[in-house]
């Protein structure tokens, strides 16, 4: 295992969003978390790599567990966990390239040259090296999320979380992000992300996770999950994703 | 008609050397306030409780003060009280530049606000520090949008500093009234000195405005 979590928590006012998440991740695995809006499927992904502070729970990364009361542990797990956002956060004031070399530079302290040089590779292998010297305001949606993981894929990140990555997209620039994750998968690399793409997930995951009401309610391999659920509650949210987003 | 206006055109030279130094007190007062200003506009979004309070009191107690008290509070209070030997041209820009570091703030604090929360947990989700997420991801947009609000604080600056004639600042309000008292020509004389004033307001605002072009984001429109 690369990435377990164990009992997180976390309540907002009186809101309690995540009761008690434990997960793993092997390397090289996807798993993806489904479930309505509000299961706390985006808030656990921010508690793994303590974007949000759980209240409660831990968070183990290669066998080492995070202090949580260490910045310098905060800094050094963020840096080794990419993430990915539903509306891609790109600097708006940095051209494409630029937003991948500012992780390389400031946080990995290389030379200008090498952080080009890195920064264009990175853009090439999202295929979009043509579009290095335009700002994020000049680029559509599906551009803008392919730079998002370009940036992340820089900093060498041992695993990926992926918060809902196409859901701000135009069903025509889905398919592009999608290329980009499925070369990941290929190359092996481990992530973790949230969707509502039922047949994406059904194709390339390893395992899907069901969330409602800040609980796991079921998990399992995909083919199980989508169409023979234990629990009537997945079976019921499976079946109204499926009519939403195509066939699985 | 011809004297007065003779009087006027004897007396320009004159003005416009305190024109200068006019400038000279409006630049360093912004200065100040910009140097100050950024500092307690990021204290005061990003810091603990109590620098949040203490800016915040700071901040009530310059946007609070009438100019002209603060002018002569800090030249013949403060200055004798301490024996600090400041020239009044030198404590003109120092109150005014921290009357205006309050404004400043508040322009920053705005830009700041504005900015999609994103843009700070992206930053952070590349494990950058909060200090370098403020220094290489926030203020660089923040300021570009804290331009026209700085154009604005600075007409402001511009006309306030005529106040500071008050402590013998040899400025262009300074100079008018001097020439105006000695040759009784005091409406050509203030409409001239309206007309620099104006004119100072013009070329700043446009030179504003072209930094404001030329520091544009390209493609942004917001």
């Amino acid at each position: 295992m690369i990435l377990w979590a164990e009992n997180i928590r976390k309540t907002y006012g009186d809101r309690e969003i995540l009761k008690g998440v434990s997960l793993s991740i092997s390397k090289g695995e996807l798993k993806v978390l489904i479930g309505p809006s509000g299961a706390g499927k985006s808030t656990l992904l921010q508690c793994l790599n303590f974007l949000v502070m759980p209240d409660a729970g831990d968070v183990w990364l290669e066998g080492h567990k995070i202090d949580r009361a260490k910045k310098s542990e905060l800094y050094a797990i963020r840096q080794q966990v990419g993430m990915i956002f539903q509306d891609f956060n790109l600097f708006d004031h940095l051209t494409a390239l630029e937003n991948i070399k500012i992780g390389l530079i400031r946080v990995k302290g290389m030379d200008k040259k090498a952080a080009t040089d890195r920064a264009d590779a990175e853009l090439e292998r999202v295929g979009l090296k043509e579009h290095a010297k335009h700002y994020p305001a000049q680029l559509s949606g599906g551009q803008k999320q392919r730079v998002s993981i370009a940036r992340a894929l820089a900093m060498d990140p041992k695993v990926m979380l992926l918060d809902e990555p196409t859901s701000a997209l135009d069903p025509e620039l889905i398919g592009e992000v999608h290329a980009v994750i499925r070369d990941l998968v290929a190359n092996g690399m481990t992530m973790i992300m949230a969707t509502h793409q039922i047949g994406f997930s059904r194709a390339m995951a390893n395992e899907i996770i069901f969330m409602e009401n800040g609980l796991i309610v079921e998990q399992g391999e995909p083919r199980k999950i989508f169409s023979n659920a234990e629990c009537e509650r997945t079976r019921e949210f499976c079946s109204k994703v499926t009519d939403l987003y195509g066939e699985v | 008609m011809p004297e007065s206006l003779n009087t006027v055109i004897d007396a320009l030279p004159y003005m416009l050397s305190g024109a200068l130094i006019t400038i000279a007190v409006v630049a360093g007062a912004m200065l100040f306030g910009l140097v100050a200003g950024v500092p307690l506009a990021v204290g005061q979004v990003y810091g603990r409780r109590l620098p949040q309070r203490l800016i915040g009191i700071y901040i009530w107690f310059f946007r609070g003060i009438p100019l002209l008290v603060l002018l002569f509070l800090f030249y013949f209070g403060f200055c004798t009280l301490v024996g600090l030997n400041l020239s009044a041209f030198t404590v003109a820009i120092i109150v005014l530049g921290l009357i205006s570091s309050a404004y400043q703030s508040q322009i920053f604090r705005g830009a700041i606000g504005s900015l999609p929360a994103g843009q700070f947990k992206a930053a952070r989700a590349l494990g950058m520090s909060d200090t370098q997420t403020i220094i290489f991801v926030i203020l660089p947009q923040a300021l570009r949008l804290s331009i026209p609000g700085w154009s604005n604080e600075y007409s402001i600056v511009l006309k306030d500093s005529a106040v500071t004639f008050a402590l013998g600042v040899a400025e262009i309000m300074a100079r008018t009234h001097f020439v105006a008292t000695r040759t009784y020509q005091h409406m050509p004389l203030y409409i001239a000195a309206g007309i620099i004033y104006l004119v100072l307001t013009y070329l700043g605002i446009k030179a504003l405005r072209i930094l404001e072009n030329k520091v544009r984001i390209h493609g942004y429109i917001r």
